[in-house]
Order: C-alpha cells, then sequence, then structure tokens
C-alpha cells in the first residue's frame, strides 16, 4: 500500500540524485524524430488513462431504468444529474470531505514542520551523534507501513490517561477515536527529512554567518533565512504529502472503523459498500467515486507545477 | 551526498531541539511498536483475551504447516515481478516517446491522473470498468466481436487485472522519472548517432538505454520491494479472491490480525515477510553500488 | 511512558465501555433507508424514556471485524445485531452479555424455536430479529419464454428448464442466465447447505467435534451445483445479484431479496417461490439475526430495556406490529416474533412459501459452531474451486473437511 507511494517518492529524488539527471529544459525539442507515431502512441496512452475516469461519470448518470434493462444499456438514456445531489443527500458526504481536509492538511502542516527541522539540524550542525541520527533517517525508510500496523493500533488503544485511560492504559479507548490516532503515526516522514537535509546542505553559509554576527538566534537563522531559501523544497513536499494521505487509507480504516465521525472519503466510501449492493445503487457508488476524485483533480490543476516542476528541482540536489 | 561546500558547526543545544520531535517519534512510533510486534510473534494472542508465550510456535506453523502462507508469498512474488516485468518497460517506452513530444506538461498531466487518485476510487473505478459481462472493457472487445476476459472472476485474470491496474497506476510516475533521466542524456549523443544514420530503435536501445541505466535499476528494485508489501488496490478490488488467486501476504496477514484477531501469528507473518524484504533490499544496494562502479 | 504501556499490555485485562452517559449506540448492518423506520423508533423512545440510542450502520460484509476491532479498541457498540454465526466466537471470548431473566422469558414465549439461533452452548444472548429462509425463486416470465409454465421440483427438472432459458450473445457470453449463484461467500455455500440437507446431509457432528465435509451426500450436493456450470447454464461471470434486472431465469435465494426483486421487475406478480427442486423430500437453511448486548457496556439495563422495547408491543404502532417487525416487513424479511406474525395477518403471495418452510419444519437453521465465517470461507473457495471446474468436487471436499477438522481441533 503506503509502502509503494513511500518508494515512490524516494525513487523520484532518489534517481535524481543518484543520476545527477539535470531539470528538464522545456521548449525546443528536435521534431522530426519520430513523426508522427509518438502521438498516436501518446494518445493511445491517454485514453486508457482517462476512459476509466469517464466510466464512471457515465455510470454516475444512469437511471435504475437504465441499469435494469437486459442487457443494461452502457449510455444514459435520460442522464440523472440529480444523483450529485444525492450523494450529499444520502451519504455523510460533508463529515468525510471535513475529515479528509483537517487529517490531510494538519498531517502535510506537522510533515513539513518536522522535516524541515530536522533536515536542518542534520545538514548545517556538527553535535555528537549526528551520524547515528542521519543513519536514522535513512534505516528508518526501510520499515516497511504493514510492520507497524498492529503494534501502533495497541500502543494508541492503551494510551496511558488518554480517552478514559487510567494511567496503565486500561478502562478506556485511549488514542483510537480521536483525531491524533490518525494523524501522530505520520508525524515524521523519514523520506521528508531526508529531502529537507538535501535542500538544506546547499544555502550559501555566508547568509547564515551574516545572520549570526548581527545576534540572530538559532531558530531565528532557521525559520527567517534557511526556510524561505528553500520554499520549493516545502511546496513540493507539501503536495506529495497532501496527495499521499488525502488518498491513504488502510490505517485510517483500521482505526476509524468503529468511529463514523472520524471517518475521511476513501474509507467512507470503502466502509459502506453494502449501501451500493442493489442495483440501483450503483449510479449513487460512482457519484460518490466522481466526488471524491473532483478536489484532489482541483488542487492538481492549480498546483501541477509543484508536483512536477518542483520535483524536478529536487532532482538537481 | 553532502555537499563539499556546506560547512556544519556546532550550535549548542539547537541541533537537539531542531531534532526533538524526529527523536520523540522513533521511540513512540518506531522503537516502541518494533519491539511489541517482535514480543507478540512468540505469542498467542486474540486480543479479546490474555496473550499466552508460545515460543517460535507461530513461526513453525506458518512456514511449516500453513500451506495458504506460502501461496500467498508466491502470489506477493508474481504480483511485484509482473509490475516490474510489464510496468518498467512500459513507462521507459513511454518516457522515450514522451520526452520527444510537445505539449509535456498536458500529457504529464494525463498520466498523473491515476497518482492523485486514491486506491479505494481506482479499485471501485476498475471494477465497473471490467465488469464481466456489461463492463466498458469487455463491452468495447465485444464491439470488435470478442468475448472478452472474466477479468476479475477467473483467479488467473484476477491477477493479471490487478497487476495491469497496478501498471496504469504507476506508469505516469515512472514516466516522468525515467523521462528526467533522459533529458540528461547528451544531445550531441543523438546527433552523433543521427549522423551516422541510426534510427530512433537504435538511438533508444543503444544510447538512452545504457546511459539511464542506473535509473532504471533502482526504479525496477524499488518498485519490487514496494510491491512486495502492497495491498490497499487489492483489498479494495477483489479483497483477495477469487479463492485466494490475488492474496498477497501483506493482505493475508492483515486480515489474520484483524478478522480472525490472530495478533500473534499475524506479527510473526509480519517479521517473516519484513525479513524477505530486507534481503532484497540488501541486495538492492548492492546492485546499484556495482552500477554505479 | 515506556513502562506503563507495556505493563498495560502485559495485563491487557480488557477495555470498559467507551462511552458513559450518553446515547446508547446499536450497530447494524441496515442502510440508512432500509433502517427507517427503527431510527423513527428511537426518536419515540427517547420522547418517552429520555434515554436517547445512536445508529450506526456497518456493512455487512464488515459486521464482525468492525464490531471485533471496536472491542479491542474499547469503542465498541452497547447494542449487537449479530448473524448468528458470529455468536460463538463472540460468546466464546465473553463479548455478549447474558439477558436479565425478564428479557429470556420474553425471547422463549415469543419465538419459539428460533430462540436457538441466538442460544449458543445452551445459553440465550438475545433476541433473535431477521430470520432467512433459502427457496427457489424463478422468474416466471422468463420461463414461460422457455416453454415452461411452472418451477422445477427436481434438480434434473431444474438443470433442464434453465437450460432453454440460458440465450449467449454473440462472444459466446450468457446473456440470460438459466440459473444463477449470487456473488458473494454465502451465493454458494448456502444453496450447498440446502442441497446438503436435502440429501440428508449434515455439515457437523457431534457436537462440533467432526466435519462431514467429505461425505457422499455432500460430494453430490457440490456435483448437482457444478452440473449447471458444465452444461454452460451459468458461470461465475453472472451474478444472482443481478436477478431484479431480468436477465436470470433461476436462483436458490433467501428471502431478503424481495424489495430489490420488486423494484427492478417492477412487481412480484411474475415471481414464483416454490421449494428447493430436490423432490418430495426436499429441505431447506435458516437463519438469524439476533439482537445482543455488550457485556462491558456500562449500562447493560438501559440496553436490554431498549432491545425488549424494540421487538415487543410496546414499540408496536396502530397495527399492533413492534418496530423491529416494522423494519423486518419493509425490507421483506421474516421475523420470528409471534405476536408480530400474528398482527401481520396473511403474508403475500411472494412470502408465504418460505413462512411455511419454516412452519413446516423443513428448514434447518445455520450450526452456531466457532470461527463459522472464516470455515464458510474456506467453503466457498472450495465449491468455488469445483463450479469453475478446477478441481473435483471429492477431492476438494475432502482437502477442504481436514482444513475445517483443523480448526474444530483448536475449540472442541
Amino acid at each position: 500500500m503506503t509502502v509503494a507511494d513511500e518508494f515512490a517518492l524516494e525513487a523520484d529524488a532518489d534517481v535524481r540524485a543518484a543520476t545527477g539527471a539535470p531539470a528538464p529544459r522545456p521548449g525546443r525539442r528536435r521534431r522530426q524524430a519520430m513523426g508522427a507515431l509518438k502521438y498516436v502512441l501518446l494518445t493511445f496512452g491517454a485514453l486508457l488513462m482517462v476512459l476509466p475516469f469517464a466510466d464512471t461519470f457515465i455510470g454516475a448518470l444512469r437511471s435504475p431504468a437504465d441499469v435494469f434493462a437486459n442487457p443494461p444499456r452502457y449510455f444514459p438514456s435520460d442522464p440523472q444529474w440529480g444523483v450529485y445531489g444525492r450523494v450529499f443527500a444520502e451519504l455523510p458526504m460533508g463529515r468525510w470531505i471535513f475529515n479528509s481536509v483537517v487529517v490531510t492538511v494538519t498531517i502535510t502542516v506537522v510533515q513539513v514542520a518536522t522535516s524541515a527541522m530536522a533536515g536542518w539540524a542534520l545538514a548545517r550542525y556538527e553535535f555528537p551523534g549526528r551520524a547515528n541520527a542521519f543513519r536514522l533517517v535513512v534505516g528508518a525508510q526501510m520499515f516497511p507501513f504493514f510492520l507497524f500496523v498492529i503494534p501502533i493500533f495497541f500502543l494508541l488503544r492503551f494510551a496511558p490517561l488518554a480517552g478514559g485511560n487510567d494511567i496503565l492504559g486500561q478502562g478506556g479507548s485511549g488514542l483510537l477515536g480521536t483525531y491524533a490516532a490518525l494523524v501522530l503515526p505520520f508525524a515524521v516522514t523519514w523520506y521528508g527529512v531526508f529531502l529537507m537535509r538535501q535542500f538544506f546542505t546547499t544555502i550559501p553559509e555566508e547568509l547564515i554567518e551574516a545572520a549570526r554576527l548581527d545576534g540572530a538566534s538559532e531558530w531565528l537563522i532557521f525559520r527567517r533565512i534557511a526556510l524561505p531559501l528553500v520554499r520549493p523544497a516545502l511546496a513540493t513536499l507539501a503536495v506529495f504529502a497532501f496527495v499521499y494521505h488525502w488518498n491513504e487509507f488502510i490505517w485510517t480504516m483500521t482505526i476509524t472503523r468503529t468511529a463514523p465521525e472520524l471517518q475521511t472519503l476513501p474509507v467512507g466510501i470503502f466502509l459502506l459498500e453494502n449501501q451500493f449492493q442493489d442495483l440501483d445503487q450503483k449510479a449513487l457508488q460512482q457519484a460518490a467515486l466522481a466526488v471524491s476524485v473532483l478536489p484532489v483533480l482541483v488542487l492538481f490543476a492549480l498546483a501541477q507545477r509543484f508536483f512536477v516542476s518542483a520535483s524536478m528541482e529536487s532532482a538537481v540536489k | 551526498m553532502r555537499r563539499r561546500g556546506a560547512p556544519a558547526r556546532p550550535g549548542g543545544s539547537a541541533p537537539y531541539w531542531f531534532l526533538a520531535p524526529v527523536f520523540l517519534f522513533t521511540g513512540a512510533f518506531l522503537v516502541l511498536p518494533l519491539g511489541f510486534s517482535v514480543w507478540l510473534a512468540f505469542t498467542r494472542w486474540n486480543p479479546l483475551s490474555e496473550p499466552r508465550w508460545v515460543g517460535t510456535r507461530q513461526f513453525e506453523f506458518l512456514l511449516t504447516r500453513d500451506d495458504a502462507f506460502w501461496g500467498t508469498l508466491g502470489n506477493t512474488f508474481v504480483f511485484a515481478g509482473a509490475l516490474v516485468v510489464i510496468g518498467v518497460p512500459l513507462a521507459l517506452g513511454l518516457a522515450f516517446v514522451f520526452s520527444r513530444a510537445r505539449g509535456k506538461a498536458a500529457w504529464r498531466a494525463i498520466y498523473y491522473l491515476p497518482q492523485i487518485t486514491s486506491f479505494v476510487a481506482i479499485a471501485y473505478i476498475w471494477q465497473f470498468v471490467l465488469d464481466d459481462r456489461y463492463g466498458l472493457a469487455n463491452r468495447l472487445l465485444g464491439l470488435a466481436g470478442l468475448r472478452g476476459f472474466d477479468w476479475l472472476s477467473d483467479p488467473t485474470m484476477a491477477m493479471v487485472s490487478i497487476v495491469l491496474v497496478m501498471v496504469w497506476y504507476d506508469v505516469g510516475r515512472n514516466m516522468v522519472v525515467f523521462s528526467a533521466a533522459i533529458e540528461g542524456v547528451p544531445k550531441d549523443l543523438y546527433e552523433a548517432a543521427e549522423l551516422d544514420g541510426a534510427g530512433a530503435w537504435l538511438q533508444f536501445s543503444r544510447i538512452t538505454v545504457p546511459i539511464i541505466r542506473p535509473a532504471v535499476v533502482f526504479v525496477t528494485v524499488t518498485s519490487f520491494i514496494g510491491g512486495m508489501g502492497f495491498f490497499a488496490l487489492i483489498l479494495a478490488m477483489t479483497k483477495g479472491g477469487p479463492r485466494g488467486a490475488t492474496e498477497v501476504t501483506a493482505l493475508y496477514l492483515y486480515e489474520m490480525a484483524f478478522q480472525d484477531l490472530r495478533m500473534g501469528r499475524a506479527s510473526a507473518g509480519a517479521l517473516i515477510l519484513f525479513a524477505i524484504i530486507a534481503v532484497l533490499t540488501v541486495l538492492q544496494f548492492r546492485l546499484l553500488r556495482e552500477r554505479r562502479g | 511512558m515506556r513502562r506503563p504501556i507495556l505493563a498495560a499490555l502485559l495485563a491487557t485485562a480488557p477495555a470498559g465501555a467507551f462511552a458513559q452517559g450518553g446515547p446508547l449506540t446499536l450497530a447494524m448492518h441496515y442502510n440508512q433507508e432500509q433502517a427507517a423506520p427503527l431510527l423513527a423508533c428511537l426518536d419515540i423512545y427517547e420522547d418517552e424514556t429520555g434515554q436517547a440510542a445512536e445508529y450506526r450502520q456497518i456493512s455487512y460484509g464488515d459486521y464482525l471485524q468492525t464490531v471485533l476491532t471496536g472491542r479491542i479498541g474499547g469503542t465498541q457498540p452497547d447494542i449487537y445485531h449479530l448473524y448468528s454465526i458470529w455468536g460463538a466466537q463472540m460468546a466464546e471470548n465473553g463479548v455478549l452479555a447474558e439477558p436479565p431473566e425478564e428479557v429470556a422469558d420474553f425471547v422463549r414465549e415469543t419465538y419459539g424455536e428460533t430462540a436457538e439461533a441466538a442460544t449458543i452452548d445452551g445459553t440465550l444472548y438475545g433476541v433473535p430479529t431477521e430470520v432467512s429462509v433459502y427457496m427457489l425463486v424463478s422468474n416466471m416470465a422468463l420461463l414461460r419464454e422457455a416453454g415452461y409454465d411452472s418451477p422445477p421440483a427436481t434438480w434434473e427438472e431444474l438443470r433442464e428448464v434453465a437450460d432453454a432459458i440460458t440465450t449467449r450473445n454473440d462472444q459466446g457470453r450468457i446473456e440470460t442466465a438459466g440459473f444463477a449463484f449470487a456473488d458473494s461467500a454465502a451465493g454458494s455455500v448456502h444453496p450447498f447447505y440446502a442441497l446438503l440437507a436435502s440429501r440428508g446431509g449434515e455439515v457437523y457432528s457431534d457436537g462440533f467435534s467432526e466435519a462431514n465435509l467429505d461425505s457422499p451426500e455432500a460430494a453430490a450436493a457440490v456435483r448437482d451445483m457444478a452440473g449447471l456450470v458444465e452444461d454452460g447454464i451459468t458461470d461465475k461471470s453472472v451474478d444472482g445479484f443481478d436477478f431484479p434486472a431480468g436477465g436470470i431465469g433461476m436462483i436458490v435465494m433467501a428471502n431478503w431479496m424481495k424489495s430489490s426483486i420488486q423494484e427492478g421487475l417492477g412487481s412480484l406478480d411474475d415471481v414464483a417461490v416454490t421449494p428447493i427442486p430436490a423432490g418430495e423430500g426436499w429441505r431447506t437453511l435458516s437463519y438469524a439475526f439476533f439482537m445482543g448486548v455488550d457485556s462491558q457496556s456500562e449500562r447493560q439495563d438501559d440496553a436490554w430495556a431498549l432491545v425488549r422495547w424494540l421487538n415487543s408491543d410496546a414499540s408496536a404502532d396502530e397495527s399492533g406490529v413492534s418496530c423491529m417487525g416494522r423494519v423486518l416487513s419493509g425490507i421483506g424479511a421474516l421475523t420470528a416474533n409471534a405476536s408480530d406474525n400474528a398482527a401481520m395477518g396473511e403474508a403475500d403471495a411472494f412470502t408465504q412459501p418460505f413462512l411455511d418452510a419454516l412452519a413446516e419444519g423443513r428448514a434447518t437453521g445455520q450450526p452456531n459452531v466457532m470461527q463459522a465465517a472464516e470455515i464458510e470461507g474456506m467453503m466457498a473457495e472450495a465449491i468455488d474451486t469445483v463450479l469453475a471446474g478446477d478441481a473435483e468436487a471429492e477431492a476438494a471436499l475432502e482437502d477442504l473437511d481436514g482444513r475445517v477438522e483443523d480448526i474444530l481441533f483448536e475449540f472442541y
């Protein structure tokens, strides 16, 4: 699950770190090379990418009559635009979206903060234990997520003095059933620390020295001088974290099975599976899927620059 | 990979403060869970009652008596292997075409679409597409007079479908990674090749691939290892079925823990799977180092 | 912080109930539409008694996993609504509370034999609610088109009728299926139970110490089912749940599909419900849900009071049917509640045969065995392997028998 994504994130930057691939030079490319064939290939691939989404948007508009026909009709005979209203009326869509936003934004902010701070310390300070701390950051990336699901579930469950628990972690539900259970296990991303460290090593020392001579505190140097210089990296990390956690579902589902008030969009849709079992509920399910895809799609449209160009910049490091 | 020019200085207690969240996290969400997990692996624990110490019995059971466990390991290797064998060449070829096309931003946006979609949505979207009788895939094949496939109800095809959907999900990102590496290939090499009369295929196979080889190896090994522990899509799409054909080890263990409440055995299984992945990771580093010379 | 957590883990006395003082929580698998009468009742109950209750919908397929995860996490509901086969596992682990004497008496007086569904090892754990029975359900329009006026009475006839109904499209895919199994674990297992019982076979013997899945009766039952696939009448690409779309001739299905069949076909006029086609000696499978209370709920008494209220005259409307009775009749489900059945009077033509099967004692209750969900998953896998033609019935069932006995050995 998540592991694949973590790895992919690593792949994105590490590959470039490893190969020293420079940023793409947009603009002029040789035009004549493969002629029209390449566009045929790209268009065919693009169709394969888009058709499944189109299938869902079309399916959402089918009426019960279309579904109950034998054989069922593919294109809606009477498009049911009202289905999008039903999605919000019949499903706790608002709640899910709210939770998704709260959880994803919190994790993103926390991850960017912890990554930047730790990356800064590892990049610019000499202190006892630094080598080991760096080894930890690299080594911890090796542990796959599935290893943690069971133990962290119970550690949160038996967290002392939380959720009605006594000092021994007994008697209540601990941190389960709280937003903390959805956020804390993702408070640090090892890859993020690694990435930020790479970036901070490139800041010119003169700027920092100048600030220090002016009597700026270490925190102030970090906050006022270092951070603004690595904005593209922060944006890259934030965008990746946002997309990843907007879509995360195994952990959130495990924790919120019994806490519907905390369920996020993917978890809610997944756990309401039997709501959608009847044939005439399929359109509702497809509409819910369409709605769940849209917010990230908009973000993507707005921030594509950061998805791609910022991640390319990270490649130069 | 620290740059030479970035001097580091002592900063008193400052670095420790900056690292404090990471240290806390390490204790609470790395060391403690791993320790707990190892301890659990030597117990029999249905969490509705007390855990019981059983020594290495869970490992023995999984490795010597549980055919299903071995079956899931087989599925895991097939899944991760197929992902690489199909996914990497496809992404590579696409990257080569893509890097020479105009309108990159638009193409990239389209190929990136699955990347921003949750596995739940991907699973359900494809369930509709791959419906045996009335799904889009078989309807289109039907237009061509073909019977189509039993995408999700036939055990072999179900694994094929899962792999194809996963390739569909990953191809855009791998394409971007590869195209970044391809952009780094010096242009004069192509120009020289062209003067010698080499066509696109020769340029691709003789120039591009050898030069970006480290990137290819890296993506290959990381996606193989990532695939070894992956199960989100499978859980939502087939739940490991039909008849266990897509049941990978990580999913098997998840269900063992949270459905059958066998926490001890599931923890033991997770450690075994992790050991396998760890060995592969070490091999990966060896391989990469060799490639880099 | 480390020591207390570890100490807690080692001690692992189960956690207490989560909510205190707030509303009681009631976890059921009915969706909002199906549960609408119940939600209205909960409002009335709050007005009458001041006790609020909250409805929590949990998907049927995820129910057991969800409540168990909730239990180990200390976030369990106060009131469960359990498929009877989940009961053994929950009772064995002390999750279920025993009802107070007056509730137990109420159950014995009102539910007759169906009280067995809520009974595990001789102890009653709750109030039975939804009862389901499997029968042959036929789309008569398709049967007539194929030249048959009445549903088949034997499996041989069923094969013949189904074969006449089945049509394929140009690509060789089944378009109208003579028969279909539902695409779920129960979809092949439950018809198997019915056919096995009709042949006089039983899945377990001697208080669950032994499985009889390697018996000749079991093999014959599976072969009957597999024969339909061999004949090209049905396959796994056809889903019994699509019956309401009108492309399936016959299914062996439970009564709860009534409302979606009615919705899909427009009416039930042309749908026939007849005995399991296994000749004179036919038998079938029944199963039930029951409402139980969590043993760690801080308000067990309040919870039992609500359970009893929902299932008794106290919550009856002017028709005299209890609240749960109205929910069940709304979705076309059966109840074993004698007073509800009396108040509802004559059932319609669709429902009556299911009731008759129960009244005539044709139905065998699904056994409340430990790890039943796990076992049934294995059964489904084995049967599907045979249906797909990947194994012979005898071999698949013998292998299954061994695996099931491994599990039984752990507990009995």
